[in-house]
């Protein structure tokens, strides 16, 4: 397949990165910047693939992350936290797909609102077991049966192993009946429904593997960075993960990794620009809605296509 | 011997607010034949195909389809019950590409187990393999074999309606609808489809066939019905709905006098 030279070395080049990068912070930032994609991934199934607009993806990366938190501080052994995020996002998923996955579109971006607000206002005023606003420190780190990360650079290729694999399990799924069906129910889903496809059940698939990914997502999150407030999980950070989604590419999986990378990384980068960031970051975004209408990923495929007809 | 009608439907009403766009119509297709829907715009024929594969329900009526009773049943169980369409505007899945399309109704019948996807252990990909083979047999029948891995929206018109017919093939239906297959086809392209619609009849699927071109129907179809203003004028051989007063009247007589 032509897509493995550019795997590969995008592979070493994640694997070298800490051999380069000694500063913490730089190696914090990736750590923070792989979360996103995968949390972005996640969207991906739900909104880039079945095109239901969700703005409830931070919310369950943020309830895998307090889920851990919460039970790891509590002594449960950090071995348990994952299994526990994944069935609280699992059952939240269930309870708001349920009645949601039969609306349309702009409802679902509605309800999904809804539940983000709720759970942001939840984790703010439960204060003795969140830590409300503060939120909470000191949280236990992974460790399997004593074994665990020590430092920012393990934790880095803790998380590039990670997403390696949130990318190997996406990308199955992209090419099996299930990821098929999901992107028919985009396109047409009268046409979808007509071919055997249960729609209803594909969105709600759809939205609960996202969910499932911005747990684990989150569960990670609170046991590497170690200090998680509500901040991190607001209605805000539900609009920048669409933003990653819709600049890195809708429904392309290096489109996903590519926008959650950039959009972490370049806020930082431009720091030095003051209050000038927000501009250019706003003309940033729009001109690559501009230019490449399908996400940065469209514009590789773009130029081979040029190529294509000029050759 | 008197097998039961794959379609049988009985008293199908379907109104929108006022119009009443069907009225209780009475529909028996046999087994194995082509049968042609025809009518003046507006007569009802696409709300009765609409009705027939759940896409858009009636509001009163019993419609059976090889024996089971699919009233109100969700368009992707009539699929699964063996009933496949295709639409008079063209509605391909375009961010998929031309084999992928078909897949998507090849795997009608077979289960997803996220667990199976996930591992992509053995009987995933033997499954996968069987939906591939599927999906080539239904893409070779209309002849778009060699353009199995384009993009879906780059095919010509009139090739993506041939795609619409292989992913309704590609379920492996016992009756095919066809809403308006030649619309925008050129005189050629219209001939190969009535060849490939008549292979399809010998494989043994039943063919339900809406058009507004009469001429095209009259040749291929074993059996018409014809409607206008949703209801049911006349029905019989293409010769005698032919000579029927009423349906020259109410449709042919009105072509005539435009052409």
């Amino acid at each position: 397949m032509k897509s493995w030279p550019i795997l590969a070395l995008s592979a070493a080049v994640a694997l070298a990165v800490p051999v380069v990068a000694h500063d913490g912070y730089i190696i914090q930032l990736l750590n923070i910047a792989i979360l996103n994609a995968i949390v972005v991934l996640g969207l991906n199934f739900v909104t880039g693939w079945a095109g239901q607009i969700n703005f409830g993806q931070a919310a369950f990366y943020g309830l895998g992350a307090y889920t851990t938190a919460i039970a790891t501080k509590a002594g449960l052994p950090w071995i348990a936290a994952p299994f526990l995020s994944v069935v609280v996002v699992v059952v939240a998923s269930l309870m708001l797909g349920l009645p949601t996955m039969r609306l349309r579109t702009y409802y679902l971006a509605m309800t999904t609102i809804g539940f983000g607000e709720i759970v942001r206002l939840m984790i703010v005023h439960w204060e003795p077991v969140t830590g409300g606003t503060s939120g909470l420190r000191a949280i236990p780190g992974v460790s399997v049966f004593g074994f665990g990360p020590q430092g920012q650079v393990q934790h880095y290729y803790l998380l590039i192993a990670t997403l390696g694999l949130a990318i190997l399990i996406a990308s199955r799924i992209r090419h099996s009946v299930l990821g098929r069906a999901m992107i028919a129910t985009r396109d047409s889903e009268i046409a979808a429904e007509q071919s055997g496809v249960d729609t209803i059940r594909t969105k709600l698939l759809a939205f609960m593997i996202g969910a499932v990914y911005a747990g684990l997502a989150g569960c990670l999150y609170a046991s590497s960075i170690r200090f998680i407030s509500p901040d991190s999980f607001s209605g805000t950070q539900a609009v920048l993960l669409m933003t990653m989604l819709i600049v890195g590419g809708m429904g392309s999986i290096a489109g996903c990794v590519v926008g959650a990378v950039a959009l972490t990384i370049l806020p930082e980068a431009l720091r030095f620009l003051g209050q000038w960031y927000l501009v250019l970051y706003g003309l940033g975004v729009i001109a690559v809605i501009v230019v490449a209408p399908g996400g940065l990923a469209s514009l590789v495929s773009l130029s081979q296509l040029r190529r294509a007809n000029a050759g | 011997m008197t097998s039961e009608p794959i379609i049988a439907a009985r008293g199908v009403t379907r109104r929108f607010g006022g119009l009443v766009a069907l009225d209780d119509i009475d529909l028996d297709v046999p087994r194995g034949i082509v049968q042609a829907i025809i009518g003046p715009n507006g007569s009802g024929k696409t709300t009765l195909l609409n009705a027939l594969s759940g896409a858009s329900h009636a509001d009163a009526g019993s419609i059976r389809i090889g024996g089971n009773e699919i009233f109100r049943l969700k368009p992707h169980r009539i699929a699964r019950l063996g009933l496949a369409r295709t639409f008079q505007t063209i509605r391909i899945f375009e961010n998929l590409n031309v084999i992928e399309n078909v897949k998507v109704a090849a795997a009608c019948h077979t289960p997803t187990s996220l667990f199976n996807i996930v591992t992509s252990n053995a009987r995933q990909q033997q499954s996968e393999a069987e939906i591939d083979t599927n999906a080539r047999e239904a893409l070779e029948i209309v002849g778009l074999a060699g353009r199995a891995n384009d993009h879906a929206k780059q095919l010509p018109y009139a090739q993506q309606r041939l795609l619409e017919i292989a992913r309704a093939l590609a379920s492996k239906p016992k009756v095919l609808l066809l809403d308006e297959p030649a619309a925008g086809m050129n005189m050629t392209e219209s001939m190969t489809l009535l060849a490939t619609i008549a292979r399809l009849k010998s494989s043994g699927i039943t063919i339900l066939l809406v058009e507004h071109n009469v001429r095209l129907v009259m040749g291929i179809s074993d059996h018409v019905t014809v409607l206008d203003f949703g209801k049911k004028i006349a029905e019989g051989a293409p010769s005698e709905v032919q000579r029927n007063p009423l349906v020259i009247e109410a449709y042919l007589g009105r072509r005539h006098r435009h052409a």
